[in-house]
């Protein structure tokens, strides 16, 4: 079947459509700066779209959670060892993807008898030096570093549009509660920009009060204003509750 | 990333699961050595752990040694194994550092993975474990280790103390405990304050509670040898620590300068 390079291409070609259909309705996800340190933030129906890596990385995700959930016990187990082994120093996100996931991720989605992973994985990091930064690990296993943060998002449109907004944004000098606004307000933004021109067949784009209502917002912090040594926590209820009435 | 789930392990989130599978193992008694030079091999200290007002107060001495030989003068005998959980350490450090380092993996890899926090009973169990799997090395002398682990349970929002034997046996403990080559000096000191001291030690302030471990560790160290005296020329203090509501708090060297002067002087 796949004995003609054309055949094979074609099927690679039909598989990035199928992933990208099953993927079109994932919702963003957001990696930025902030004064103490980076912010990870996303809207979702069902939670389970942020979480801790280790000591100094957090995981965005977006697409079939058990997926998402294979990828990150993968993720976990290597940080673990390696930091166990070694040290917490050589634990970082370019040498888990780089050596780690991204090759195992780029065959899977190039033997095309087997199920690729429906996933877009957003990373953000605080070095030793307390410097942020941002990866993005596609569903075919490409991998791309930021300095001023990230976006993944189902809708190219809509992630793009987003993408440059976080590169003209400082989020770097934002306090956290400012940060968080911005943060929701280029969520909200997004949604419209990246909505089809015509809605006879889509939904209309969800507002952010409308997402404060129905869906559940999860944001996490990596803060260099911590004394611990795992420098990731949950924003709090109560921060989230200010956060609503600010952003409006 | 296998297709297959992975069902050959003892349950999800063990991290030392995790490390057997990548070919860890823990050493098992060495063959052929029945007896050990326990003088070449590091160990001696006096460390110590009971309940104040508002928590549990962790405290050790600095000192490393191989039997009258002084190793070391900056050990830190009291690590941090989570946010809300120390262990302060007695016998070999290299056995000891190890366990502490497995622990602290063990603890953040289930909380990161199950999306929860190890239970305290859990904990507990964990330190226990590797303790009874160092049987063989303990019992050649060679890598003999009696921790105590102090833990904040946030959902009971209550403090433990667990004293360990070097068989891996645990004992809670409701007042104060101590352990190492220099803690008989201290027990009796602990006791008397708790029961006639102007206040019990759990009635104490942190800034209390510190002051006492202070002055219990120079006391330790003038009769044990294994028990290092503060130098505070060198800027040596002991390890002076806390675990409250708000998680572990080692009091920094400033503070504990000020502190350690303050209280080695006659009232």
């Amino acid at each position: 079947m796949f004995d003609e390079p054309f055949r094979w291409m074609e099927a690679i070609s039909t598989r990035h459509s199928y992933v990208q259909a099953k993927l079109k309705k994932g919702q963003p996800v957001l990696a930025v700066p902030y004064q103490g340190g980076a912010l990870m933030m996303g809207f979702t129906a069902q939670p389970g779209k942020i979480f801790e890596l280790y000591d100094r990385i957090a995981l965005g995700s977006l697409g079939h959670p058990a997926d998402v959930e294979r990828l990150r016990m993968t993720l976990l187990d290597m940080a673990h060892l390696e930091g166990f082994n070694r040290s917490e120093k050589d634990v970082t996100i370019a040498r888990l993807l780089q050596f780690g996931i991204a090759p195992a991720i780029k065959q899977n989605f190039e033997e095309v008898m087997r199920a690729p992973y429906l996933v877009k994985l957003l990373f953000a990091e605080i070095d030793f030096d307390n410097q942020a930064a941002f990866f993005r690990l596609n569903y075919d296993g490409h991998s791309e570093m930021f300095k001023k943060g990230a976006v993944i998002s189902g809708n190219d449109k809509e992630s793009e549009w987003i993408q440059k907004q976080i590169e003209q944004t400082d989020f770097a000098s934002l306090s956290l509660e400012k940060a968080l606004i911005e943060a929701c307000h280029l969520w909200e933004e997004g949604k419209k920009q990246g909505a089809p021109e015509s809605e006879d067949d889509e939904d209309p784009p969800v507002g952010l009060a409308e997402a404060f209502d129905q869906w559940t917002l999860e944001a996490a912090v990596l803060s260099t204003e911590t004394e611990r040594k795992a420098l990731y926590r949950r924003v709090t209820p109560d921060e989230i509750e200010s956060l609503k009435t600010a952003a409006k | 990333m296998s297709d297959k789930p992975d069902n050959n392990f003892n349950g999800p989130g063990d991290f030392i699961d995790l490390l057997e599978r990548s070919g860890y193992s823990w050493p098992s008694a060495i063959q052929g050595l029945t007896t050990i030079d326990k003088a070449s091999v590091l160990q001696g200290t006096t460390v110590l752990a009971f309940h104040f007002k508002d928590g549990v107060i962790v405290a050790g001495d600095r000192r490393a040694t191989a039997g009258s030989a002084i190793m070391y003068e900056r050990c830190d005998k009291v690590i941090p194994i989570d946010d809300y959980s120390l262990m302060a350490i007695a016998g070999v450090p290299a056995t000891a550092f190890e366990m502490a380092r497995i622990l602290s993996h063990n603890f953040e890899y289930y909380r990161r993975s199950q999306l929860q926090p190890l239970s305290t009973e859990g904990k507990i169990r964990a330190l226990s474990k590797l303790l009874k799997d160092n049987i063989g090395l303990a019992m050649q002398g060679v890598g003999a280790v009696s921790p105590i682990f102090v833990t904040y349970d946030t959902k009971e929002a209550k403090p433990y103390i667990y004293f360990y034997d070097l068989l891996g046996a645990q004992f809670e403990i409701q007042t104060h405990t101590a352990t190492g080559s220099g803690s008989p000096v201290i027990r009796g000191i602990l006791e008397y304050e708790n029961l006639w001291g102007s206040k019990t030690l759990a009635e104490r302030n942190l800034k209390g509670a510190a002051q006492l471990a202070i002055r219990l560790l120079q006391t330790a160290a003038q009769f044990d040898s294994a028990t290092g005296q503060a130098r505070p020329e060198d800027k040596i203090y002991p390890i002076i620590a806390s675990i409250t509501e708000k998680g572990y708090r080692f009091m920094p060297e400033d503070e504990l300068a000020a502190l350690f002067l303050e209280s080695t002087k006659r009232k």
